[in-house]
């Protein structure tokens, strides 16, 4: 990891910040201090690392420059490697079901990617009422981008799902 | 003649934010900035790539930063705050570590240099443009008109970098927005996270983000937030009607993005600068 959690000071910006820390089970924090003590079993397994929603604002107000949003990649990315079960299970597939939309032609299909996750999630009607409305206001395109010619061939060298 | 510049559109450009695209060119077009679209360029990755694979993040950006590159560009245009923080992002760790950009142009079969900037839109308007070029286009001025203007997340904050705009309380899109004739408010939620990629995989949590944001702009008399993101304009607007009954929001909250209320003032067609591609209908009579 390229970001030093042992610089953290427990100032608890962070926490304080985060717009959505009342939803997390371990405070931002709190992530920090386990792995600065080097105790990842705890973070790896949180609620939190899936609920980030990315905004930087912890990594932007802390004063000793951990940038504790990228950490948050780091132990997802740990824990999809050790195959620790996803406490948010729909995050995981949104993530996936985007990049194979990606691979596909390198461009993404709104409309396909949001059915497909849907359909993934078991939730065909999952914001149903949102899409008619976005098609006729011409914000979903009915068929795909056009492909992004030899993008297939080297993402499959790249990445394998 | 303002400087040319690379556009850098992405899928949400192309797609639902199809009037931040039209607006944007029709804008240029007016100012006299030319444009040229990225050759063959692809998706940035979003937030789906980092948030699971970091190489795979790279790559992807490695790869447009390169056809930039191989098309003689020293310089990308990413209007999407998404596609620019994760470009920009990209760019600095690329540039910074010889041996990363070594490896991944080796894994990727690419050669990048590691010399292209990146710029999103707001700076490139009122840096390069500049205001005063924005305010002598204006032919109809949008007095009396009072915004706030919401810049969101990924536009201002990029770990490890030297800040184009104050990360926490910017004022680049006020002065545009002032230049324009219109009254750029103070509020509180500039830069509050309006739930980005949680608008579809936790709404209620992304619902209470967004009212926050739109009850702090009704209570400062705002006639509409302005924004330069597409996920801001799309978790702002699209659902508003359901996360206004549900948080006791007494008024519609218009959400434009900043190309639509220049085009506005320049005097362009309204229907070119797809303003009814929002579900908050905004209205404000031109004079």
């Amino acid at each position: 990891m390229e970001e030093k959690p042992g610089l953290c000071y427990q100032c608890g910006k962070c926490s304080t910040g985060c717009p959505i820390s009342d939803e997390m089970d371990l405070l931002p924090h709190q992530i920090i201090h386990l792995l600065s003590l080097g105790m990842e079993d705890r973070p790896l397994r949180a609620k939190t690392i899936w609920m980030c929603a990315g905004c930087y604002t912890c990594a932007t107000r802390c004063p000793n420059d951990i940038d504790i949003t990228s950490v948050m990649d780091v132990l997802r990315a740990k824990a999809i490697e050790r195959k620790i079960a996803c406490p948010l299970p729909d995050v995981l597939t949104f993530h996936r079901n985007f990049l194979r939309d990606v691979a596909r032609r390198g461009r993404v299909h709104e409309l396909r990617m949001m059915g497909e996750y849907n359909l993934r999630t078991r939730r065909p009607f999952h914001n149903a009422s949102l899409g008619p409305k976005m098609l006729l206001k011409g914000r979903l395109h009915l068929f795909p981008p056009r492909a992004v010619r030899g993008f297939r061939r080297w993402i499959r060298r790249l990445w394998r799902r | 003649m303002s400087p040319g510049i690379c556009l850098f559109p992405g899928c949400t450009l192309e797609g639902s934010a199809g009037a931040f695209q039209d607006s944007l060119v029709r804008v240029f077009q007016a100012l006299g900035v030319s444009c040229e679209t990225l050759r063959d360029w692809s998706c940035c990755g979003a937030t789906s790539a980092h948030a699971v694979d970091h190489d795979l993040y790279l790559a992807l950006n490695l790869r447009n930063l390169a056809k930039a590159q191989e098309q003689g560009f020293n310089e990308v245009l990413a209007p999407c705050a998404a596609c620019y923080h994760r470009l920009a992002s990209a760019q600095l760790e690329l540039g910074k570590d010889a041996a990363l950009l070594t490896r991944l142009n080796a894994e990727t079969g690419l050669g990048y240099n590691g010399q292209v900037a990146v710029r999103n839109i707001v700076d490139f308007l009122a840096r390069d443009v500049g205001l005063d070029a924005i305010a002598a286009k204006v032919a109809s001025p949008l007095t009396g008109l009072k915004a706030v203007c919401y810049y969101g997340c990924l536009n201002t904050r990029i770990p490890h970098s030297e800040p184009v705009d104050d990360r926490e309380y910017p004022m680049a899109m006020d002065r545009i927005v002032e230049a324009l004739g219109a009254r750029a408010l103070d509020w509180s939620y500039k830069t509050e996270c309006c739930g980005a990629g949680l608008f579809i995989t936790n709404e209620a949590v992304c619902a209470r983000l967004v009212s926050r944001i739109l009850k702090d702009a009704i209570a400062r008399g705002a006639d509409c937030i302005v924004v330069a993101c597409p996920m801001c304009q799309n978790n702002l607007d699209t659902k508003q009607d359901t996360i206004r009954a549900a948080h006791n929001l007494p008024r519609p909250m218009p959400v434009v993005f900043v190309t639509q209320l220049m085009g506005l003032a320049f005097g362009l067609d309204e229907s070119a600068l797809k303003l009814a591609h929002s579900f908050v209908p905004f209205e404000f009579a031109v004079k």
